[in-house]
């Protein structure tokens, strides 16, 4: 999460006089965004203590929700032109409502995401669709054309290959890339538009696939769980012994896990692709999402799970016995850990990440 | 027999002694209540665990008894047996920020005392602990749960979504018990449904009178009359409650002797056993003469089309449902129209979907004049419960009223 003092600007403008667009959830579909012409800008909230947000809402909402409302009821997010919800839980549902009640109005939009793929799911979520591309252009006195979003298609395809590419350096033993840097870079995608994330990643590419780190035995992690904005948690965990070679979270691989196909439909193929991409815990299929987990976590050679649990996080929190009985008969070995996605609450997980690594080393 | 089945029977038998003697409208609900909760032993019918807003008309119509989760942990919380299960749960995993609605009924499950449903049907909404609790009970018992998408806002597509699924579901109970629906008697349960809607929405409207005709618990926990819903038993309850306040305020009989303040409840009531309504009568005069839940928000349902879609049409209009406008409305109209002095909001520790709204319910009825204090409790978990400290709580905002 960015400090509250630095709320989310980004770091550069990729096209002058463009208006930015928050969002908070990876099922947002980004590419209607960019295809209104608008600048998607990933609303993180802060890692501080909450000043204003609990006169709003219950201190039992988890501290993403309330630092979001926080940063924004502080005027952090006034430099939007408004954001983006996607109702993925219970407590984005109440954000959604505070947003539009005590923040500044500009553009709110609330998207219904249906747990399932069946038909009718890919039918109902295409037309949630179709109503935000149409709330956009009635906002903005807009048309955001069919090719318009196909380019969107086109140049988020580009980078979600990319990004795969490159996490598949922590293949290597020692990875080639560190969790952190993968994690800084799946971060700045939330900031810069896609082009210039492309050449970024492109050039990172080169740099690390040329790169010959001498081979030190780590042990080698899968980091699985709530959403992570801070790619120092990262860094704090390979500096408690480990290689993260993999991260299981929407602030990162699932983000860009995904392919669009490219039929006549377009809405309906964005509709499929966000739909069937690797599910989030909200999404209710714990036995794809561990099989997952499993898979990744024998496709990059990790030795073991962390995962973690955003504290008031009911989707996690629900899953967390039926995850560690799977995860475990998978032969893997797991610690789970829960926090409020700070640095400061994995400060004081240090010891047992530590002894976790040692048990790996063992 | 178990330990589950013999509280329902025993509860049922010790009601119907009663209301031999004298049939009161809260008697006679419990009464109808606690055989629904004895039809899950019943051998001739299937068993489906739930969430609280799916049709249990369908269900009754295919032959299947239906009951809601968090209907299970109330009653054990109410019955003081909740502990032990809230403890098997933590020791299993489930956090103790998580809702103990919930806990209580998946230690249960572990625990073995729940009788093994044929069937586990959910939806996504009032709130992601439902239907994710009942998915871990799925994998406990070995069986798929089927998930109902309740759509965010009403529009005929989110509509014809809705009722689509209702036909899915169908589908799922007859392949897995190989019961068929019968429509006929579906479209009866909507003759029934508005045939108690007008009792209960007069039986409700009556209470607007000052004094009311109901006490602080006549009305408590109603929301389990969803569990009736659409059967013959629910008309005969409305009516009864219909009758019994429409006599009370023909002869001027109050259900507080000497009601000097009318409350709201937001939400759910606490379920163990506490003081704090008898305090709130007793000390204070103070009569819980509306609860949220209990509003019938939804409009009679169309007797003659689609069962199903007038069905989806009450589920997807709920206030819970969707944006917090609409409960908001709910709210300041029912603290303006009962004549609200007070509202109590038991801010239940593990509900995110109320708790993320609590400042917007204040502001809301402070629009109305009616000022509401918000009690940081567990409404099932009684471990943490500190009386002497609501109390202290209650009285000073009684006192400000």
């Amino acid at each position: 999460m960015v400090s509250k003092k630095n709320p989310a600007e980004p770091k550069e403008k990729t096209l002058t006089g463009m208006s930015r667009m928050g969002w908070f959830c990876s099922y947002t579909p980004l590419e209607i965004i960019h295809a209104a012409l608008l600048f998607p800008v990933r609303i993180t909230g802060h890692s501080d203590p909450i000043i204003k947000a609990d006169s709003f809402m219950h201190p039992n909402m988890c501290q993403y929700v309330r630092s979001c409302l926080d940063t924004a009821l502080a005027g952090g997010y006034d430099h939007l032109e408004g954001a983006v919800f996607v109702n993925s839980c219970d407590a984005m549902r109440r954000l959604h409502d505070a947003w539009r009640k005590y923040i500044s109005p500009g553009f709110t939009f609330i998207m219904d995401l249906p747990k399932g793929r069946s038909d009718a799911d890919y039918g109902y979520f295409r037309n949630e669709l179709l109503k935000l591309k149409n709330a956009l252009e009635k906002h903005f006195s807009i048309e955001i054309t069919e090719g318009a979003i196909k380019q969107a298609i086109n140049v988020m395809g580009e980078s979600r290959s990319l990004y795969h590419k490159l996490s598949d350096l922590q293949k290597e033993n020692p990875p080639l890339i560190t969790g952190k840097e993968l994690m800084q870079l799946a971060s700045l995608y939330f900031t810069v538009g896609p082009y210039t994330w492309n050449k970024t990643a492109e050039a990172l590419f080169k740099q690390k696939n040329d790169a010959k780190p001498t081979a030190v035995n780590r042990p080698r992690i899968l980091l699985s769980g709530s959403p992570i904005h801070n790619p120092d948690i990262i860094g704090f965990i390979e500096e408690c012994g480990m290689d993260v070679v993999y991260e299981d979270m929407c602030t990162g691989s699932r983000f860009f896990d995904m392919i669009v196909e490219n039929t006549a439909d377009t809405l309906l193929d964005l509709s499929r692709a966000y739909l069937d991409k690797s599910p989030c815990s909200r999404m209710l299929m714990i036995k794809e999402r561990t099989k997952n987990i499993v898979d990744l976590a024998n496709e990059f050679g990790a030795h073991g799970i962390i995962h973690h649990s955003l504290k008031f996080c009911d989707t996690y929190l629900y899953d967390v016995p039926q995850l560690k009985r799977h995860l475990t008969e998978s032969g893997l070995k797991v610690l789970l850990v829960e926090g409020d996605c700070t640095l400061g609450s994995f400060g004081q997980l240090k010891t047992r990440i530590e002894a976790f690594a040692e048990v790996l080393n063992d | 027999m178990s330990m589950l089945e013999t509280y329902f029977a025993q509860l049922e038998e010790g009601l119907k002694k009663k209301l031999e003697r004298k049939t009161t409208a809260r008697r006679k609900f419990i009464y109808e209540i606690s055989r629904i909760g004895g039809k899950m032993f019943d051998d001739n019918l299937s068993s489906a665990w739930t969430t609280v807003f799916v049709p249990f008309e369908i269900l009754n119509a295919m032959g299947v008894a239906g009951n809601f989760i968090e209907f299970v942990g109330a009653m054990m919380a109410g019955a003081g047996i909740g502990r032990q299960y809230l403890e098997k749960a933590e020791a299993a995993g489930y956090s103790t920020d998580s809702c103990a609605y919930h806990r209580t009924i998946v230690g249960a499950a572990l625990e073995g005392i729940m009788p093994e449903p044929d069937l586990l049907i959910g939806a996504s909404c009032p709130c992601d602990g439902g239907i994710k609790v009942l998915k871990r009970i799925g994998e406990i018992y070995k069986k798929d749960v089927f998930v109902i998408n309740t759509p965010y806002e009403y529009t005929p597509e989110s509509l014809d979504y809705l009722v689509n699924q209702f036909k899915a579901m169908i589908d799922f109970i007859k392949e897995r018990t190989g019961r068929d629906i019968d429509f006929d008697l579906l479209r009866q349960s909507i003759r029934n449904n508005n045939k108690a809607r007008e009792y209960l929405v007069e039986a409700l409207e009556l209470c607007k009178n000052v004094p009311s005709p109901a006490s602080s618990n006549d009305w408590k926990n109603f929301i389990m009359f969803v569990l009736l819903a659409g059967s013959e038993p629910a008309i005969e309850v409305a009516r009864i409650y219909r009758d019994e306040f429409k006599e009370k305020v023909g002869k001027g009989l109050a259900g507080l002797a000497d009601e000097k303040y009318r409350l709201l409840w937001i939400q759910n009531r606490i379920q163990f056993k506490n003081n704090l309504i008898n305090i709130l009568e007793s000390k204070f005069g103070a009569n819980v003469v509306i609860d949220e839940l209990n509003y019938i928000y939804w409009e009679p349902m169309d007797e003659e089309g689609d069962p199903l879609r007038a069905l989806a049409i009450r589920q997807i209009t709920h206030p819970i449902i969707g944006n917090i406008d609409r409960r908001l409305d709910v709210l300041a109209m029912l603290g303006r129209e009962y004549k609200c002095h007070g509202a109590i909001n038991p801010a239940h520790w593990g509900c995110r979907q109320s708790g993320g709204a609590r400042y917007m319910f204040k502001e809301a009825l402070r629009e109305v004049d009616v000022p509401v204090i918000h009690l940081d409790v567990d409404c099932v978990d009684e471990r943490n419960f500190s009386e002497g400290q609501i109390i202290t709580r209650l009285e000073a905002f009684m006192e400000m009223l």
